[in-house]
């Protein structure tokens, strides 16, 4: 069946789902006719390292899909939906094998200014070792961007996905595959869109695969932003951590979901999500649903936590009495909040990167 | 405690047995506005009660069953096969000596009368849909306590019931609260007046005998401006092969300044499908308890709720769950902070065995007016073998910058570091086993009477023997 066939085909999500509970599908739909699936253009690629002198070679990006299937965990709605409406606009992402760069490899996604969709296939070979930097960006009214594919065995990848179109609605869906022995680090830096709906699900189907989800969101005037986060341990000895700081201002909403899920004869999953809000505002609001489900008992540890708060009053005084005005003291504050989840992401490059897109962001905050 | 020890305490499913039938009156299987009519007119109700009884019908034949939860075993619920209205009775006694003595050897052996004499201020005995015994101590009722049974309390106090009833958990509020206020029968209606603290707990036992039965019994509790109450409720039921419904509603209202504790130990068999709302307003600087313990029944969905509407008011709900083979225990809590400097804890512990299915499903709530409140979450599951399932699915709505806001979860296996610390001291692995059990359920025992706290240590022992080896 086709991706346009199967969409037609399956039924309006249910509200009592909690993926769909915040941010119903209505909601991130193009036009809110669920029956409708919209001519989208193609957004504009472009393959770079941060460093100019790095030639790219043993990486590139392809027309065409081959193999890299959305996994049976993912949801049919949204990717189908985005299948249907990318149409031909399907690229391949491929990193040959033993594949190592020194400096990040940026992928830019231009979405121009009209309905926009993607479908992009991660193709990354064994043992490969490199940065990548997802770059989502443009004024497109709805953007559409469907990831699926594997990490090779053995690899090692720092894959950040930093979504700030200027405005409109942007639906992400991930659906990748954790290779044996594979190390991910999968962040994601979320400040831009109006609205976002974002499932993120990766599968540990191979032993010694090793997860760490981190997220970086900032959210300000009526800004949506609604991640789902989804990690299933299939297979013995897996790792995996979530770690999620959302800073809420504005009339804005952040919504974190996540879902552990370790199934029978999992053994020695080792699997903890956290979840952090820090509200800045009166009318901002922050909710978390971190779920676990767990039917495997020889596990080192399952866990989660979930923790809400203002700007710590400490904090703030202690800075002030270091001359900070107040405003200087909460923007630190503040920084340092979503800095402690970037820092994380990846090397020291990709950090001072992402710490300069970030102040960018909290300026126009500010503004 | 040892696991023999145990089982030489208190025997397998020790309330497993039932009487021979000796109904008074009987339905047949089966709902319909008819029956809603006839369970409200056997009972001589007032006309308004009527009323909200076939509202609530219609509303419960019109609403979906949930779709969360364990929708597998909700669909194996068939309520044409369900009796909806048994009474065993003559009426409720205010003496054992006066009760049918089939019923009164029952409550015997669940050693309710002993209770009653040693340690309780008031009794409330129900045998399938009424109650067939009630007693109060003579010095609370001189103070102005009411505590009847809920039919005896709608008779005597319809003012009062009729002011407060379904204030807290509207028939509409889901299906199963639709279905107990279209039939509900028994239960029980306590008022207490402004500043009495009623000392020692007062306790309702329920107790399901026949085949197929419902019982949807409705709680009431009122706790005036300064008073507090401790509320005990025990429930078993024979074992069968064909399954029993019990689907009660829980109201509590705590005025302010007032305490209510509202402790449970389900024991029902594991052919009872046990689906209970349970939901109290606590007012300015009111607290309300629930201390919950599940261990018996096939399928529990019960998440008791705290709804803070007063400034200063606090909110626990403590809970354990036990899965044993065949049962899924769908417990949690629900608290909603709607006024400023409110408090609340949820402390959930769960144990899962032999294939059964532990989950904690939660919601907490902050509204966008209540400033400074403060939360906690903390959840602790054990799974105990390769079979079994935990889950937890918490959910945290915070509108408010001010709160503060904690959960933690987790789940893991029984540390071989402590059962070899306890085998090294001499223990064999089973008692070593029910030891730690018992030490993780130990937040929770130590909230009940002692007695009930030493039964419940004996079931925990019993339910974890045969799990080495």
């Amino acid at each position: 069946m086709d991706a346009a066939s199967l969409y037609k085909s399956l039924d309006e999500p249910d509200k009592a789902d909690h993926l769909w509970r915040y941010t119903p599908w209505k909601r991130v739909h193009p036009s809110g006719d669920l029956s409708e699936i919209p001519v989208t253009v193609a957004p504009k690629l472009t393959l770079s390292c941060l460093d100019d002198n790095v030639a790219l070679v043993g990486i590139s990006v392809e027309e065409g899909i081959v193999g890299a299937e959305v996994l049976p965990e993912s949801d049919e709605v949204t990717s189908s939906f985005i299948r249907a409406a990318a149409g031909d606009s399907v690229y391949t992402l491929r990193a040959e094998n033993n594949f190592v760069a020194s400096s990040p490899i940026v992928l830019d996604i231009d979405t121009g200014d009209s309905p926009c969709a993607l479908h992009l296939a991660l193709d990354i070979g064994r043992h490969c070792e490199f940065e990548l930097i997802t770059q989502i960006s443009g004024a497109a009214p709805w953007t559409g961007v469907l990831r699926s594919g594997r990490i090779g065995d053995g690899s090692i990848l720092n894959d950040v996905v930093i979504g700030h179109t200027d405005s409109g609605t942007l639906l992400r869906v991930d659906s990748i595959a954790i290779g044996r022995d594979a190390q991910v680090k999968a962040g994601t830096v979320s400040s831009g869109s109006e609205r976002t709906k974002a499932d993120l699900r990766y599968k540990m189907g191979e032993t010694g695969g090793h997860l760490n989800v981190l997220g970086s969101i900032l959210s300000a005037s009526k800004m949506h932003l609604d991640h789902h986060v989804e990690i299933h341990h299939d297979a013995p000895e897996t790792f995996s951590r979530l770690d999620w700081h959302s800073a809420c201002g504005g009339n804005s909403r952040t919504v974190g979901t996540g879902m552990l899920r370790v199934a029978k004869g999992a053994r020695g999953a080792d699997a903890g999500q956290l979840f952090h809000n820090l509200l800045l505002s009166e009318k901002a609001e922050a909710d978390s649903i971190p779920e676990l489900e767990v039917s495997e008992h020889d596990v080192v540890g399952c866990g989660h936590g979930t923790a809400n708060g203002p700007v710590d009053e400490e904090q703030m005084f202690y800075l002030e009495s270091r001359g900070f005005d107040t405003s200087e003291a909460r923007d630190a504050l503040i920084a340092a909040f979503l800095n402690s989840t970037l820092i994380e992401m990846g090397s020291d490059t990709l950090h001072h990167w992402l710490t300069e897109h970030l102040q960018d962001e909290l300026n126009d905050l500010k503004a | 405690m040892a696991a023999k020890e145990a089982r030489d305490a208190v025997g397998e499913y020790k309330a497993g047995w039932h009487d021979p039938e000796n109904a008074t009156i009987r339905f047949d299987f089966g709902l319909s506005e008819q029956v809603v009519r006839d369970i409200s007119a056997i009972k001589n109700e007032p006309e308004w009660m009527t009323e909200i009884r076939v509202k609530a019908y219609h509303h419960f034949e019109n609403r979906p069953m949930p779709t969360w939860g364990n929708m597998s075993l909700l669909k194996n619920i068939d309520f044409d096969k369900v009796c909806y209205f048994l009474r065993s009775g003559e009426g409720t006694e205010d003496d054992w000596d006066d009760v049918p003595e089939a019923i009164r050897n029952t409550f015997d052996k669940l050693g309710i009368p002993e209770a009653e004499q040693k340690w309780l201020s008031g009794v409330t005995a129900q045998y399938e849909s009424e109650a067939v015994y009630h007693s109060i101590r003579e010095d609370l009722e001189q103070q102005g306590v009411i505590f009847l049974d809920m039919d005896s309390g709608l008779r005597e106090y319809p003012e009062i019931v009729k002011k407060w009833f379904c204030s807290v958990v509207p028939y509409q509020d889901n299906k199963f609260s639709a279905l107990n206020t279209a039939v509900w029968s028994g239960g029980s209606f306590i008022y207490v007046p402004k500043g009495v603290h009623v000392e020692m707990p007062v306790q309702a036992y329920f107790r399901i005998n026949a085949k197929n039965m419902g019982q949807f019994e409705r709680t009431l509790i009122i706790a005036d401006e300064g008073s507090s109450i401790h509320y005990v409720e025990g429930c078993t039921a024979p074992t069968y092969s064909t399954d029993s419904l019990h689907s009660a509603v829980v109201e509590l209202i705590a005025l302010p300044g007032s305490h209510i504790r509202y402790s449970t130990v389900q024991n029902w068999s594991t052919n009872v499908y046990n689906l209970v709302t349970k939901r109290g307003i606590a007012h300015k600087n009111a607290k309300i308890e629930w201390v919950d313990g599940n261990i018996g029944s096939r399928l529990t969905m019960k998440y008791p709720a705290v709804i803070l509407k007063g400034e200063g008011s606090h909110a626990e709900v403590i809970s354990v769950a036990y899965s044993g083979k065949g049962q899924h225990q769908d417990a949690g809590a629900k608290i909603h902070h709607l006024a400023s400097n409110t408090t609340s804890k949820i402390l959930s512990k769960s144990i899962s065995k032999d294939g059964g299915r532990g989950s904690y499903r939660g919601l907490v709530s902050v509204s966008p007016k209540a400033e400074n409140c403060k939360l906690n979450v903390v959840c602790d599951a054990l799974i105990l073998d390769e079979n079994s399932r935990s889950d937890t699915y918490p959910t945290m709505e915070v509108a408010n910058p001010t709160a503060r806001c904690e959960h933690e979860a987790s789940v893991s296996k029984v540390s071989d570091d402590q059962l070899f610390y306890l085998m090294s001291r001499g223990h064999a692995e089973e008692e070593a086993l029910a030891m730690i059990v018992n030490g993780f359920f130990e937040p929770f025992t130590r909230e009940l009477p002692m007695e009930y706290a030493v039964e419940l240590n004996k079931l925990m022992a019993l339910e974890m023997e045969g799990s080495i080896g």
